[in-house]
């Protein structure tokens, strides 16, 4: 059971991650085909997990519908909007438009998807203005600068604010061409070399959590 | 600090919002030399060059990434562009498929001869290598489940490097990046971006960098889109909604500062 | 004096009517296989002309048989295509600078296979004269190895040494100084008070899978607070976007658990899926905010457009909130509404920081190491770069500089 839940799955990463590391210096097409034929098993294996999670869903719902929890009456609102949604998109054939005519999913697409996600992103808008009330207070030099070069852009990337402080458009051009694109260039830089050094040690099998469970000396 | 009702915050970003949008004052907008680069590529591609529009978002960016979408799609059509469309993102596939035939139509274009939606494919970094050596393998089909081989707009394009210009409206993930690594990197054709405006100033280090050739960023972006082709559209309706709502935001921080200090006077110690 | 006018008008009458110099041929014309690709190319290299200019083209003419009639495949100016500082690293040039190099890819209208041979021939034309080259062979053939990376390769090969022995070194002397990183301090603050306020403590591991870098570390930071809960027999709630990440907390938290002895305590249902959409996952994490009130929430993980619903849900609930992500793009929204936020590698750090493990605390220091070498070669490469202009001497400065640019 040791060997299939530890070394098996580090035996099967280290090999597999050389492969790919190798991979990026071979320019012969077999490397090509060796990373799609890998992508294509990725996506079985993504999928079978979405089983895994439909079926936590379930449970914890029935958990819910069991104990009733407060509030248990929105998880069967949630086994009834699934039920609908798969068996009208099992009927539709999963298209949003048969020649021409739209489809029953295409509809609750259209008309409810779209538009609740749409609603969701904006409710960024409120709430990005009561952070801004609430967080942004030059409590130090430093916040000062930073209030000072939000207001700015603010005023740069709208029309009203280029009408209003005609030198906020150059500034704010500046200050995303020069300063921000240094800044970015850093985090990047910080970011990728963390990615490198843990893709090394999944790699060499230094780092195990992915394995779950506890680390192994 | 005083502090305001959270609701009466949303109030005035709602009235802020609502009452441009209605009362609009039209206001001239300035064109930014990072969407300028895009608008002159594509204006500088010959009759029949191939275009590939990526729509890599899903309907929760459709208030920015659309009005971009159709803004590059009127552009690629008035130059007789060949055009290819696809996405990344499956949820966004219905919009993106709505947003091609929406703007076909007003231009009069045919699907298929004019242009094709490939719809979306699974693999991401993975779909765009198989695009590289084998478009016709990667989407044997369209969306609309026509064969893809022998399409007459699709006539001497093999695979990616066939592509004279690429454009990636990404709203994260899956987007302007991933587009690079596999796409532009190994198979060389030019590319730029379109992005919401809250990941736009992370892409400038590719821009300034040339790995992407141009960046229309958010709902801005589009509005200078839709300036130099000369036909506005919701963009340019909604720049009004938003220079109020970045009026009202700066006045509301200027305000808690205000407080802030005043308060920290009286008190003799931050507030 | 007849005869002295006599002579010179038969001398430039000479030389009004001879014959215009001929076209010489493009001189060192060769075909090669086109290095570091993936085949099916060839490449053609002829020495550069100082009478190369716009009026004069360059036809390419091929041909797969040598007994079938040429084609043509490329017309272009003849003061086009030279090679040019960093087209190629010094160590893996087809063609010197200065010289023609033109790049004959597979197309339809001249389909390249790879180990066929190819006959290529170059006419110079201007205005009615014309030269032919030599006819020269190539033979295609994909390439094993892209040697223009090989600085890349050996870069990669000295940061894994780099950090090996550094993660060598921490586990001989453990005791390595690391910066206190504020956020993580405030962990042990924050199940503190959720013990004590009896409420539960929400842990999101952000929308990446288990590729995603920033999510292993949040994992791994997961399974650090789990320990710490089990010890103070708080609730952890930990609502999930991906199956597989949610597959794997479940292991790391039933792990803590029986790490730290409290095995009886841990309860299978504190990890649970919600869904992948990204607003409907929003949502719903809203919601078990708003009713369940957690004391603390930790956001840890690659977040976009969701994270500033999430930490402004949490902040109108009171709770203290600690982030921690590389989505540089989301990082105002957390400074903003968060207490704590470890910013960038902090995250990567983080796990390092609060486990003290000695591959954690190696490899922080390797990545230091790592990042001293970039900031160097920035100083001195700006330097070279400078210097070389001024100096007019950039051509010796190109074989450092070339060393650390990236060509494909």
């Amino acid at each position: 059971m040791i060997f299939l839940k530890r070394q098996l799955p580090l035996a099967i990463t280290f090999v597999v991650g050389v492969i790919f590391a190798v991979q990026y210096y071979v320019p012969h097409p077999i490397s090509e085909e060796a990373i799609t034929h890998a992508a294509d098993t990725m996506k079985i294996v993504a999928a079978f997990a979405l089983l895994l999670g439909i079926a936590s869903l379930f449970h914890v719902h029935a958990l819910k519908i069991k104990r009733q929890v407060p509030g248990w009456g929105y998880s069967f609102v949630l086994y009834l909007a699934m039920f609908v949604m798969i068996v009208i998109g099992f009927w539709s054939g999963g298209e949003n438009k048969v020649d021409g005519a739209q489809t029953g999913f295409g509809w609750m697409y259209e008309f409810m998807m779209v538009p609740l996600q749409a609603t969701m992103f904006s409710i960024l808008a409120f709430f990005i203005a009561s952070a801004a009330y609430r967080a942004f207070r030059a409590r130090s030099r430093e916040a000062a600068v930073l209030l000072a070069a939000a207001i700015i852009v603010m005023m740069g990337r709208v029309p009203l604010g280029q009408f209003l402080l005609p030198w906020t458009w150059d500034l704010t051009q500046w200050l995303l061409n020069v300063i921000n694109s240094a800044v970015r260039r850093a985090i990047l830089i910080g970011i990728s070399m963390g990615a490198v050094a843990l893709s090394v040690k999944i790699i060499l099998g230094y780092e195990r959590s992915y394995l779950g469970g506890g680390k192994d000396q | 600090m005083i502090s305001i009702d959270r609701r009466i915050i949303f109030l005035l970003i709602a009235l802020a919002t609502l009452l441009p949008l209605l009362n609009p004052f039209g206001l001239p907008i300035k064109v930014s030399p990072e969407v300028r680069g895009v608008y002159e590529y594509i204006e500088n591609l010959p009759e029949g060059s191939v275009f590939l529009l990526s729509l890599d978002f899903d309907p929760s960016s459709k208030p920015e990434l659309e009005p971009q979408a159709i803004a590059l799609l009127r552009h690629a059509f008035r130059k007789h562009l060949r055009v290819i469309g696809m996405t990344h993102w499956l949820p966004g596939t219905g919009l993106a498929d709505s947003i091609f035939a929406r703007v076909a139509k007003e231009m009069d274009k045919q699907p298929g001869q004019d242009y094709v939606f490939l719809g979306w494919g699974p693999g991401q970094g993975s779909l765009i290598i198989s695009m590289g050596q084998d478009l016709y393998k990667a989407f044997p089909s369209d969306y609309a489940k026509r064969p893809t081989q022998g399409m007459p707009v699709l006539h001497d394009v093999r695979n990616l490097r066939d592509v004279n210009y690429m454009v990636s409206l990404a709203a994260g993930s899956s987007g302007i990046e991933m587009w690079y690594i596999y796409g532009k990197d190994k198979y060389r054709f030019e590319m730029a971006g379109g992005s919401t405006g809250v990941i736009a100033p992370g892409l400038y280090p590719f821009l300034r960098s040339g790995q992407i050739n141009g960046l229309i960023g958010g709902l801005q972006g589009a509005a200078e889109y839709e300036t130099l082709i000369n036909q506005k559209g919701t963009a340019v309706a909604g720049m009004d909604a938003q220079s109020v709502d970045h009026l009202v935001i700066i006045v509301l921080v200027l305000l808690c500062n205000l407080f802030y200090f005043m308060l920290r006077g009286e008190k003799g110690s931050p507030a | 004096m007849n005869v002295v006018a006599f002579l010179c008008l038969l001398f430039f009458s000479g030389v009004a009517f001879a014959a215009p110099p001929s076209l010489a041929p493009p001189e060192g014309f060769r075909v090669l296989d086109t290095p570091n690709d993936t085949g099916k190319s060839l490449s053609l290299v002829w020495k550069a002309s100082p009478s190369d200019s716009k009026n004069r083209s360059i036809q390419v003419w091929a041909v797969e048989s040598p007994h079938a009639a040429f084609k043509k495949v490329a017309e272009f100016p003849s003061n086009t295509r030279y090679v040019k500082a960093g087209d190629f690293p010094w160590w893996a040039q087809p063609a010197g600078k200065g010289e023609h190099y033109v790049k004959l890819s597979s197309s339809q209208a001249f389909p390249i296979e790879d180990g066929k041979s190819y006959a290529v021939k170059l006419l110079v034309r201007e205005g009615d004269q014309e030269a032919w080259s030599e006819i020269a062979e190539g033979r295609p053939a994909p390439n094993f190895f892209n040697q223009a990376q090989v600085n890349n390769l050996v870069f990669v090969l000295a940061f894994t040494g780099v950090l090996l022995a550094s993660i060598a070194a921490a586990r001989r002397n453990p005791h390595i100084y690391l910066r206190r990183i504020a956020g993580l301090d405030a962990v042990e603050e924050a199940i503190g008070r959720s013990t004590e306020m009896g409420r539960p403590i929400l842990y999101l591991t952000g929308s990446g899978g288990m590729d995603d870098v920033s999510t292993i570390a949040a994992t791994v930071i997961l399974g650090e607070v789990a320990k710490k809960v089990a010890h103070y027999e708080t609730s952890l709630k930990v609502p999930h976007r991906n199956p597989i990440v949610m597959a794997v907390c479940q292991e790391i938290v039933k792990e803590a658990y029986i790490e730290a002895g409290r095995p009886d305590a841990y309860k299978d249902d504190s990890n649970f899926f919600i869904t992948s959409d990204q607003f409907s996952y929003t949502a719903a994490v809203d919601g078990i905010m708003l009713r369940e009130k957690p004391a603390a929430n930790f956001f840890m993980g690659s977040y976009f457009a969701e994270a500033l619903l999430l930490t402004e849900t949490g902040a109108s609930t009171g709770a203290i909130q600690i982030a921690g992500t590389d989505s540089d793009h989301q990082l105002p929204f957390f400074v903003t509404t968060c207490d704590y936020t470890l910013i960038g590698e902090e995250l990567y750090a983080a796990s390092a920081y609060l486990s003290r493990e000695p591959v954690l605390v190696g490899t922080l220091r390797g990545q230091d190491f790592g990042k001293a070498f970039i900031m160097s070669v920035l100083v001195f490469g700006t330097a070279l770069a400078t210097i070389g202009v001024i100096a007019g001497t950039e051509n010796y400065f190109n074989y450092v500089l070339d060393l650390f640019k990236d060509f494909k």
